[in-house]
């Protein structure tokens, strides 16, 4: 059973069908990409995966449980983490608080523990401190964490933010655009973690993004959208020679003079 | 939790007809006794509209309420009444019709003049120099500036109420059926609809109104479309002070008396009525604040409670408008920010 | 460069002008008395000063030369001084040519007007000003703008040998607490007859000044042991206090620190969680109505029959002080609930409308329920706290316990700083549908802040009709809830001992100040505006809330562009 499936989703903004009836799913530790022109509706699909947005149609099954009219923290709580497109860190809390806040859900203290600090209590704060700074190092942030969020450089947020997601165990990971922005070493970085959070964490990862080059080299699967459709899917070279594809991405009057 | 909230509403509403039904309609007044309530509620409404605009304009703009906009108000109050101090002393108020008249324009134009000096000033002082700060600093220096209005007032002119003479020409009404329409009323809701007029045609017909909407849409935009974004705010201001200082002086004339606390109950019902009506949309602030008026003038006879209870009423309206409706009556129902 | 000197000085002497009437018209020079010129002067120096030295940055600052400096200065000084001139000349003739201002300003504009010539009143009327008043009046204002050109240029001087923390002034830092309030309980000494009349206000003053002098010694303070052994030894000297002062400086002390409780507690909702409050005084009244009942309960006439009928003889409280806490603070908690969960949609400026509205309501079903709460008449005869058979209601006890109650509020609010709860409150501040979808339960931290906030109110409003003994709904207005806000913004919002600053600032000064009640809500109301304009973070902000508002401003923050996606379908997040 894939652990990510998508059946049908459809989102409308007011008279604007962002998502109609797309079906997407999601292997168990793959590395799944979903591609596609600028307002294609890959964002809003995201939302809609992780809570933010209720579909007017569809269902998503995670693991075959439905997640449509679930809260996000419930959704997390199940398994499934995000990042952003435009980074959307705690900026005023350090790193590793940020990475903490995380974990929040899997974090078991009470008011009245952490008022009175009961032992069970500064067992479980110290731990998961603990963890924060290996999640931390595993990401690349080694020794970063009392830094201030915001003062971060631009691709340490990024990372950060992974690391954020990380703090909840998840199974999914759906990431949005997590190379924008990046030069070519960051880049590197970012493809290297992922592959690593697939390979030795055995967390499953959606992604969205626009670096073909990314998406070409560590997609296992591939999903095109364009005006909230899915128009092609399979393995990347399937879909980088899939005609309608390039039309949706360069225009008709491409096709005929289309070189590799 | 919203099933929670959504069925207290309901038993809410219910226990309100309930009550209307064994208590105010028991009571079997006359219609004309309800006709001449909900004349009195639209003639407050009328009121209240010019203030609730004022607050919808400068939300609409700067995404802030002006807490201090009942101050501006009450500013304009008090310059009417110097005004009509003036006209007294001068004896035009008791002079023949044309005279009078032409009097309490110039009185409406002082309030009106005192108004926007007022509320420039506090745009400039209090607002401008905290456009970018998170949404708590502007509010409380909106509160701090309305505080220093309302004391201020009261250090340098005293603490006596100003009584608004009616000259003899306002006095009285006429009768429509077994109903008593005072002049005033009339005068006042006309001269609301005037002015609610001439507002709606500023900021749909002229270049500054259209720019006004540019900068109330995006900001940043207008901006590099070449719009002047401190011009167009000043602008507004002023719309909404003059607004605000015409509805001053007719409420002062209504209830007689103008002291330096009078506009902080007005100031909050009529942002009632914004909120009502849908908070940034000009038509739904005039539905809203006919609306309060209507509910304060006849509500308290019909829910068979004490005219003291009014305010309450304003503040529970308030309450429940921005639980169950944020958007208020007219207003889009926004879908929340998302990531 | 000399006309924009002489521009620039001509702007901040007209705004000094305006600033300079206002003062007049209401009726500062009478209040002065005598050297009502000289202290308006003195003033307008300040005001020039803070005009002339510019914006916060440095550069600007460093940058004036002093012959434009005192150019820009005099030319400020002449324009205002002579515009001064012009409108009390002006002001002058009207009232010797027999107009009558009465009907428009009050008694005490006239009144000024003389004073600033240093006449009487009558005087002026009668046309016997002197005709060279004007010409001082304008000289005066004149040197006050060469004076602030001058403070300029000693304030550089002063900043140019370079205060490190470090060193002298650290020790200074940490001494002044000490040294204090040795004074004060020097000066409680009968034999001393120091400030003679003034000796209390001046003991008073000086407690204050000890506790904010202590909250900044704190921070100056290295962390770890140095801080802590800091702290017990403040927390010695603080506890002698109330045994050192009288009944009227302990009194005040009192409110002030049930005002630092509820501070506490609002700092919690507002700091903490970022939920606009400005209802919070229905909690304190919650809690001093419900303790009124449990003590008082023939007070009101609905318990009155209930309990006659029951058989429960007159006049006897339900339970005593202590057993009543849990209770007062239950019944606040409930009503933080009820509060928080109609609410929990609502964001920023609604959300604080609301409360708002809900605070009112609260107060006015207090006035209007008059078979429950004896409506305006008030709940009278409230029992003190008995320990042991002896009253503990006297002013030094009510200290004490405020002093304790703070003391439990500011640990509470320690603990939960740094636990899961108080991240997860934060994160929600931050950016509240990111700390959701980072698995934060937005209903239950919410909530948990709103009924957390309230017990303490709830607590503060227990202890402070336990003082008061008598209390009234006007007791619990819209002010209260403004005044705790103020106090926490101003304080240092998210901060325990800005709270406290705070408190000290809006409460106890005032009180200390008595003379100039009057002026009290309008000095009040400009502090909140210019707070907001120059330091919104609060005077002794919590480190992370410095870095929200000035953000930016960091040495070394690395600026990083957004990518920009021209079309995207991005949904813009983070404030508004």
């Amino acid at each position: 059973m894939a652990l990510l499936e998508a059946k049908a989703v459809t989102k409308i903004f007011g008279g604007l069908v962002a998502v109609g009836g797309v079906d997407l799913t999601v292997e168990e530790r793959t590395i799944a990409s979903l591609i596609g022109p600028n307002g294609a509706g890959k964002t809003t699909l995201f939302n809609c995966l992780t809570g933010l947005y209720r579909p007017e149609e569809g269902d998503i099954l995670f693991d075959g449980a439905s997640l449509v009219g679930l809260r996000s923290d419930q959704i997390v709580a199940l398994g499934m983490a995000r990042t952003y497109q435009n980074i959307r860190l705690f900026g005023s809390m350090t790193a590793i608080e940020n990475v903490l806040v995380g974990q929040h859900v899997r974090l078991r203290s009470t008011p009245l523990g952490a008022i009175f600090q009961s032992p069970g209590t500064r067992r479980e704060e110290q731990r998961a401190e603990q963890y924060a700074r290996e999640l931390l190092a595993f990401v690349g942030l080694a020794g970063k964490g009392d830094m201030v969020a915001r003062n971060l450089p631009y691709g340490d947020q990024r990372l950060l933010e992974v690391a954020r997601a990380l703090g909840s165990r998840p199974r999914l990971l759906l990431l949005d655009e997590p190379a924008a922005g990046m030069n070519p070493r960051e880049t590197d970085a970012m493809m290297a973690l992922i592959h690593r959070l697939r390979d030795e964490l055995g967390i499953t990862i959606l992604l969205i993004e626009h670096d073909m080059k990314v998406v070409m080299s560590i997609s296992d699967r591939v999903s095109v959208l364009d005006y909230g459709k899915k128009i092609a899917e399979g393995r990347p070279a399937e879909v980088r020679s899939d005609p309608r594809v390039i039309e949706a991405y360069l225009g008709a009057s491409v096709l005929a003079g289309h070189n590799d | 939790m919203q099933w929670l909230v959504r069925g207290l509403g309901l038993l809410g509403i219910a226990l309100l007809i309930w009550r209307v039904a064994t208590v105010g309609l028991a009571e079997n007044y006359p219609l004309s006794f309800w006709m001449s309530q909900a004349i009195n509620g639209l003639v407050l409404g009328g009121v209240y509209a010019l203030v609730a605009l004022g607050y919808t304009l400068v939300y609409g703009i700067l995404l802030m309420i002006n807490f201090a906009h009942g101050e501006v108000m009450m500013i304009g109050a008090f310059t009417g009444v110097f005004a009509l101090q003036f006209f007294t002393a001068l004896g035009w108020m008791s002079g023949p019709t044309t005279m009078v008249i032409l009097a309490l324009l110039l009185i409406a134009a002082a309030g009106m003049l005192g108004s926007i000096v007022t509320g420039v000033t506090l745009e400039r002082v209090a607002y401008r120099p905290l456009r970018g700060a998170p949404r708590l600093v502007p509010l409380i220096s909106a509160i701090g500036a309305s505080l220093f209005l309302q004391y201020s007032v009261l250090l340098v002119f005293g603490v006596s109420p100003r009584t608004y003479t009616k000259p003899p020409l306002l006095e009285g009404g006429f009768r429509l059926g077994d109903v008593f329409v005072p002049y005033t009323g009339v005068i006042i809701f006309g001269a609301s609809l005037l002015l609610m007029l001439a507002l709606y045609l500023i900021v749909q017909r002229t270049k500054l109104g259209k720019a006004m909407r540019a900068v109330a849409e995006d900001k940043g935009t207008a901006a590099l479309m070449g719009i002047d974004v401190d011009r167009v705010i000043v602008f507004t201001f002023i719309l909404s002070a003059a607004l605000a200082g015409a509805a001053g002086v007719m409420l002062g004339f209504h209830n007689t008396v103008v002291k330096f606390n009078s506009g902080f109950i007005p100031g909050i019902k009529a942002f009632t009525a914004a909120v009502l009506g849908g908070i940034g949309n000009i038509p739904g602030a005039m539905v809203g604040a006919l609306l309060l008026g209507l509910i304060e003038a006849i509500g308290p006879s019909a829910l068979g409670i004490p005219t003291e209870y009014k305010d309450i009423i304003a503040f529970s309206v308030l309450v429940i408008v921005l639980i169950f409706r944020p958007s208020g009556l007219l207003g889009e129902v926004v879908s929340e920010k998302k990531a | 460069m000399r006309l924009r000197s002489l521009q620039r000085g001509s702007r901040i002497g007209a705004i000094a002008f305006a600033i300079l009437t206002y003062l007049i018209l209401i009726g500062l020079p009478t209040r002065l008395g005598a050297p009502a010129m000289s202290v308006l002067a003195l003033l307008a120096a300040l005001i020039f000063w803070l005009a002339l030295r510019g914006g916060k940055s440095k550069q600007a600052f460093a940058n004036r030369a002093p012959a434009p400096l005192f150019l820009t200065g005099t030319t400020a000084g002449f324009v205002a001084g002579l515009l001064t001139a012009l409108l009390t000349a002006g002001f002058a003739q009207l009232l010797m040519s027999g107009v009558n201002v009465q009907p428009y300003l009050d008694k005490i504009v006239p009144m000024n007007m003389a004073a600033l010539y240093g006449v009487m009143p009558g005087a002026l009327v009668a046309g016997e000003a002197p005709a060279w008043g004007w010409l001082w009046q304008m000289a005066f204002v004149t040197l006050a703008g060469v004076g602030g050109a001058l403070l300029v240029l000693i304030e550089r001087a002063l900043r140019q040998r370079t205060w490190s923390v470090g060193g002298a002034t650290r020790w200074l830092a940490i001494l002044l607490p000490f040294i204090l309030l040795g004074f004060v309980i020097w000066l409680g000494n009968p034999a001393v007859t120091l400030g003679g009349n003034a000796k209390g206000t001046l003991r008073l003053l000086m407690a204050m000044a000890a506790i904010g002098s202590g909250l900044f010694a704190l921070r100056a303070a290295r962390p770890g042991r140095e801080q802590r052994v800091l702290a017990l030894l403040l927390f010695v000297g603080l506890a002698c206090l109330p045994f050192t002062l009288d009944q009227f400086q302990n009194s005040v002390m009192g409110i002030v620190f049930i005002f630092v409780m509820m501070g506490l507690g609002l700092n919690i909702v507002v700091g903490f969680a970022g939920l606009l409050d400005l209802g919070y005084v229905a909690f304190f009244a919650i809690g001093a109505y419900v303790y009124a009942f449990l003590s008082a309960p023939f007070a009101s006439p609905a318990f009155s029959s209930l309990l006659t009928s029951l058989g429960i003889p007159a006049a006897a409280p339900l339970t005593s002080f202590w057993l009543a806490i849990p209770i007062t603070m239950v019944a606040a908690g409930v009503g933080g609930v009820l509060l928080g969960i109609p609410v929990l949609r609502l964001r920023g400026d609604y959300l604080a409308i609301v409360t708002l509205g809900f605070g009112e309501i609260i107060r006015l079903f207090m006035l209007n329920l008059s078979d429950l709460t004896n409506g305006p008449r008030g709940m009278l005869n409230i029992a003190p706290p008995y320990l042991f058979g002896y009253s503990f209601g006297n002013p030094r006890d009510i200290f004490i316990l405020a002093l304790l109650g703070a003391g439990v509020i500011a640990f509470t609010a320690h603990r939960l700083d740094g636990s899961r709860l108080g991240r997860a409150w934060i994160a929600m501040r931050e950016d509240e549908d990111v700390a959701q979808a980072t698995g934060v339960n937005l209903v239950r931290t919410k909530l948990l802040a709103f009924a957390i906030g309230a017990l303490f109110a709830g607590l503060a409003g227990q202890l402070y009709a336990a003082r008061q003994m008598n209390i009234f709904p006007d007791n619990f207005t819209l002010f209260v809830s403004v005044d705790t806000l103020s106090l926490v913004i101003v304080g240092g919002m998210g901060s325990i001992p800005g709270v406290v600053l705070g408190a000290l600032a809006l409460k106890g000064l005032p009180e200390v100040l008595r003379g100039v009640d009057e002026y009290r809500i309008v000095a009040f109301a400009a502090l909140l505006v210019i707070m907001m304009i120059v330091r919104p973070e609060g005077i002794l902000p919590s480190t992370r809330r410095r870095r929200e508002l000035h953000s930016g401003n960091e040495p070394g923050a690395e600026v990083a562009p957004e990518p920009i996606r021209i079309g995207a379908l991005t949904q813009e997040g983070g404030k508004a």
